[in-house]
């Protein structure tokens, strides 16, 4: 059973300083159960400028389970998966205590991001590049960054555009861009099975 | 944490959950549902006996020291090896005391120690709202222990009690809590013994091996509780080791936080001072003892 009068409590917490952290947690649905996650991309990173969300699913037995975590934004790092976006973090799995919270997930979320642990990676490819060939590593992940963690940037407009002119009302466009993090193609695909 | 070949196959599907992951939480789920079959969190009390059979077709020297126990010891109570054992056999040992003893003056003296606990957590910069549930239900626990209001539990709620998850897993918490904070505020002291362990920082080690539920726990967190809670705990050994002397002996060794802090304690001498809590440690696992 979940504990939500703790949940509560963290969403609480965590709205308070946004301004200090830009670590954003609000619920997707009225019964706390499912959440969305806001990290900003660390400065001095290539994740610099981008807003990552990150899908957020309480398990039954929280705060003693950890919560499950991926992000919607895709995001070019060892740790993370370029296709699903699951993390590879050990706080999320074996190391997951009460004594944590989302919030202090998130921010170990966000550290992640900063310093990257390529010889324990969740994407072998990332990584492998991260490794061999660190260049083409800070240029992919700054475009990607540029590319779908920018959602207030120019491109969205022509994404936006694009779609509509698909056929798809303007409206659905935009929340569905939304809910995907801005990424055309699976706003696209959400499109297409909606 | 994955490994390659995990990722390998990952990068394969395109569905958004993460399969193998589930799969691996859920086998664990199951494995601990099968531990849980076989012990509860605090099962009844046995005696001694029972532990002999436990080893009829093992070790002589096991069975030659569990007779040697048997001079001391009348019964035993198991508790599930799921790595929290330290700290539930602490707890059903602690407020059983209290229930048997109604020793006010204790239970006067422990609130005040949760107390100081409270402040080292926030000093510590812990939220309140991360671990307020775990102390309430703490205290909640030894309020009732104590007889004679309307709140009041007998020894078999005690037991019902402590095999509840959701009474049990949060008493763990709160010993972890407290675990983590007195190890923390005296980082200097515990650095050395945390080194000779592992090689993490204190910081590194409360995260990873004292917070977490069912990290197991080793002489530095029983130093700790002990310490934080001014509650001594006698741990008795039974391992293979022999002694030279030829005939069996069982070592224990008394964990007795700093004179002034333990109940028992009488004008500063702690050598007087005999642990009502004993337990019984065999290499990975503790259960609860109890003395003749």
């Amino acid at each position: 059973m979940i504990d939500f009068s703790r949940v509560q409590k963290e969403l609480q917490e965590c709205s308070k300083d946004i301004e200090a952290s830009g670590i954003k947690v609000t619920p997707v649905s009225d019964n706390l159960v499912h959440l969305t996650g806001i990290i900003p991309g660390p400065v001095g990173t290539p994740y610099e400028g981008g807003t990552f969300r990150l899908d957020i699913t309480l398990p039954d037995g929280y705060p003693f389970e950890p919560p499950k975590m991926h992000f919607v934004t895709k995001v070019w790092h060892p740790n993370i998966s370029s296709q699903s976006g699951a993390i590879c973090l050990d706080i999320l799995k074996d190391q997951w205590s009460p004594a944590l919270t989302l919030k202090t997930a998130l921010l170990s979320v966000q550290a992640l991001l900063s310093a990257p642990a390529p010889d324990d990676p969740q994407d072998a490819v990332v990584a492998q590049q991260y490794l061999k060939d660190h260049q083409t590593f800070l240029s992919t992940a700054r475009y990607w960054t540029e590319s779908f963690a920018k959602t207030s940037s120019l491109g969205v407009e022509e994404k936006v555009q694009k779609l509509v002119e698909m056929g798809f009302p303007e409206s659905q466009v935009r929340s569905t861009l939304e809910i995907v993090g801005g990424d055309e193609n699976m706003a696209l695909e959400k499109l297409l099975s909606s | 944490m994955q490994n390659q070949e995990k990722c390998g196959a990952s990068c394969e599907f395109d569905d958004w959950s993460n399969f193998e992951d589930e799969d691996i939480m859920q086998q664990q789920s199951d494995i601990k549902a099968e531990e849980a079959q076989k012990v509860p969190f605090v099962a009844d009390k046995e005696p001694l006996s029972a532990l002999a059979s436990e080893y009829q077709s093992g070790s002589p020297i096991l069975l030659e020291k569990i007779k040697v126990l048997g001079e001391q010891y009348a019964a035993i109570r198991r508790t599930r090896g799921d790595g929290n054992c330290f700290f539930r056999s602490f707890m059903f040992s602690y407020l059983e005391h209290i229930l048997a003893s109604q020793d006010q003056a204790e239970v006067d003296r422990i609130k005040a120690k949760v107390e100081e606990c409270r402040r080292t957590l926030q000093s510590l910069g812990h939220a309140d709202f991360t671990f307020e549930d775990f102390f309430a239900l703490f205290l909640e626990q030894l309020d009732n222990v104590l007889q004679g209001n309307e709140f009041s539990i007998s020894h078999g709620e005690l037991v019902v009690r402590s095999r509840d998850q959701s009474v049990s897993d949060y008493v763990v918490m709160f010993f972890r809590f407290v675990t983590s904070g007195e190890i923390r505020k005296r980082s200097e002291f515990f650095e050395p013994f945390i080194l000779g362990l592992t090689n993490a920082t204190v910081e590194q080690f409360c995260k990873s091996s004292v917070e977490p539920m069912g990290e197991e726990s080793d002489h530095v967190h029983i130093t700790a509780l002990s310490d934080a809670l001014g509650v001594p705990i006698r741990v008795v050994y039974l391992d293979r080791s022999s002694c030279d002397s030829g005939g069996a002996s069982v070592n224990h060794h008394d964990f007795i936080p700093t004179p002034g802090d333990c109940p028992n304690a009488t004008s500063g001498s702690t050598e007087t001072t005999i642990p009502f809590i004993t337990l019984l440690y065999r290499p990975g696992h503790y259960d609860i003892l109890y003395p003749k």
